[in-house]
């Protein structure tokens, strides 16, 4: 055990000897690798920043039924009781706005105040705003129960406020597999760069693979330095190109701040978990180590 | 012990370079392996070493039959063999002490028994004073004895070189002959390829004669009272171009 050890920590020296005594090329590799895998981690950010807003809103869908301009004073009250003892079971509220309140509210802004002077009546409807009880098939009950309330006398328009979250789920899912496709690219790029390092690192060791074959190195022993390469190659790129998305981060949220702030939000992107980007180095430089494997057994054979 | 069973050896499309070979070697010999260019000196040693596989027959090498070895166990026959090639085979871009340290480094020895055997395997070949050196400021003679250092220091039951005094001057040469008798007093099984005739008479107590074709093996002269070794079966024998049991 102790032997293997030893054994390791001579290949560890070695590939750390090899590192630096080409500290142009292996700098060269390492920022290629950190700047590609840079570019899913702001995606992988962006995705994890925006998802909770989506579950948030979404956990309250809310829809609006806007009644006719001329419909009877009473019609919201009776439209509201109606579907209390029609759909209690799908809703957990329903509330009234008469078009009086609702004309009150409006006035109260600023925006809206000088407009609303110049009109005679009041033009906006009565309307009645129903909150859904939560649950798995919550877009499509709530999409059917807006088909048969649009139905209803003296309804003239049914806005389901939860589409836009609808639309933000999709664009998720849309970053989703756009996340993932440009994650196998990057992979595709890390093994190919990876590869091709450790082949003219194993070219040009090739007098030193000869020697330590001559004096009774294993194949392990041989391939050992290499995969510590990949590895090695890979976890600082990981490291550093979570630095990169850091750094990156910090003009894109200063941007994203005054976008947020003039919807009177708040809103910033931050990086995955430590557990998440732990586990993302470990699978890098797993990756590195394959496809250092896999280089040094097509590339040593001689 | 090395025994080789009726060996052939020939590359590509029946290019034979060694044909019907047969003898044993006893521990603690020193052959001397001779034998014009091209004749098949260097390639005998490389079967020796695991280096080469035989095209037919059989090796049997420190108790282990080389057909029968797989792979895996290759390199630990290596270990048991110290090789010295003709190309000296040094790493330029690393001292002395490391040269001599890589074949400890494959074992695994913990570093500080590594680095006092290392330092004891230079002392042997003179090469103390010049542990930190890179190879390339050694003289050829030096890097010789480096390579010898490199063979030796894993303590191998057999060692073979090729060619070691090529290109040396008679001195030098001499002294590198003299290590290898050095390490044959102390049991090491020796054998060298060499064109030398004269310096090997000097140092060899039996001899292998290739020519194209032919094998030849001094001990075969000695009388059957000779225990020695030698099962040499191949058809056309030549006599052995070392003096008595040189």
């Amino acid at each position: 055990m102790k032997s293997l050890l030893r054994q390791h920590r001579y290949a560890l020296a070695v590939t750390l000897r090899r590192l630096i005594a080409q500290p142009i090329s292996s700098l060269t590799n390492l920022l290629v690798i950190a700047l590609a895998l840079a570019l899913p981690l702001l995606g992988a950010s962006l995705l994890i920043s925006v998802e909770p807003v989506a579950r948030q809103v979404s956990v309250t869908p809310e829809l609006t039924i806007f009644l006719k301009i001329d419909a009877a004073p009473n019609a919201a009250d009776q439209l509201a009781k109606r579907i209390r003892s029609e759909h209690h079971d799908q809703t957990s509220g329903v509330r009234v706005i008469p078009k009086d309140r609702a004309l009150k509210d409006l006035r109260e802004n600023p925006a809206w105040e000088q407009a609303l002077k110049v009109l005679p009546n009041n033009p906006l409807p009565d309307a009645v705003v129903v909150t859904f009880t939560p649950g798995e098939d919550l877009a499509a009950r709530a999409e059917e129960l807006a088909r048969i309330w649009r139905s209803w006398p003296n309804v003239d328009l049914v806005q389901l406020d939860s589409a836009w979250v609808q639309r933000l789920e999709a664009l998720l899912r849309f970053g989703k597999v756009g996340l993932f496709l440009l994650g196998l690219s990057v992979m595709l790029v890390v093994l190919a760069t990876v590869f091709n390092t450790v082949r003219m690192q194993a070219l040009s060791q090739r007098e030193e693979i000869g020697v330590a074959r001559l004096v009774g190195a294993t194949e392990g022993f041989v391939r050992r330095p290499f995969l510590y390469l990949g590895a090695l190659t890979c976890t600082l790129a990981a490291l550093v190109s979570i630095g990169i998305a850091r750094v990156a981060l910090i003009p894109l949220n200063d941007a994203l701040a005054s976008l947020a702030r003039s919807y009177d939000a708040e809103f910033a992107l931050a990086l995955p978990s430590i557990l998440v980007l732990t586990l993302a180095v470990l699978s890098v430089a797993c990756l590195g180590a394959l496809s250092a494997r896999w280089s040094v057994e097509r590339n040593t054979r001689f | 012990m090395i025994e080789f069973q009726h060996v052939f050896k020939s590359y590509g499309q029946g290019r034979s370079i060694l044909a019907d070979i047969s003898f044993k070697v006893s521990p603690g010999e020193f052959v001397y392996v001779a034998g014009p260019s091209g004749a098949g000196k260097s390639t005998l040693l490389k079967l020796i070493g695991g280096l080469e596989a035989p095209s037919r027959g059989s090796i049997q090498v420190n108790g282990q039959r080389l057909e029968n070895l797989s792979p895996r166990a290759r390199p630990y026959l290596r270990r048991a063999v110290g090789v010295i090639l003709q190309d000296t085979h040094l790493l330029y871009d690393r001292s002395v002490i490391d040269n001599v340290l890589l074949p400890l480094a494959v074992t695994g020895l913990a570093t500080e028994i590594a680095r006092a055997r290392a330092r004891a395997a230079l002392e042997k070949v003179g090469l103390s004073a010049k542990e930190n050196a890179p190879p390339i400021e050694l003289s050829g003679g030096e890097q010789q004895r480096l390579a010898i250092a490199r063979a030796i220091v894993n303590r191998p039951a057999i060692l073979i070189a090729d060619e070691p005094t090529a290109s040396l001057d008679r001195e030098t040469a001499r002294r590198i002959m003299s290590v290898f008798k050095d390490f044959n007093r102390v049991g090491v099984t020796t054998l060298i390829a060499s064109h030398d005739d004269d310096l090997m008479a000097e140092y060899a107590t039996r001899a292998f004669k290739i020519d194209p074709g032919r094998f030849a093996d001094s001990a075969d002269r000695r009388a059957p009272a000779n225990k020695s070794t030698v099962s040499n079966q191949s058809p056309e024998r030549t006599e052995p171009s070392l003096g008595e049991d040189a």
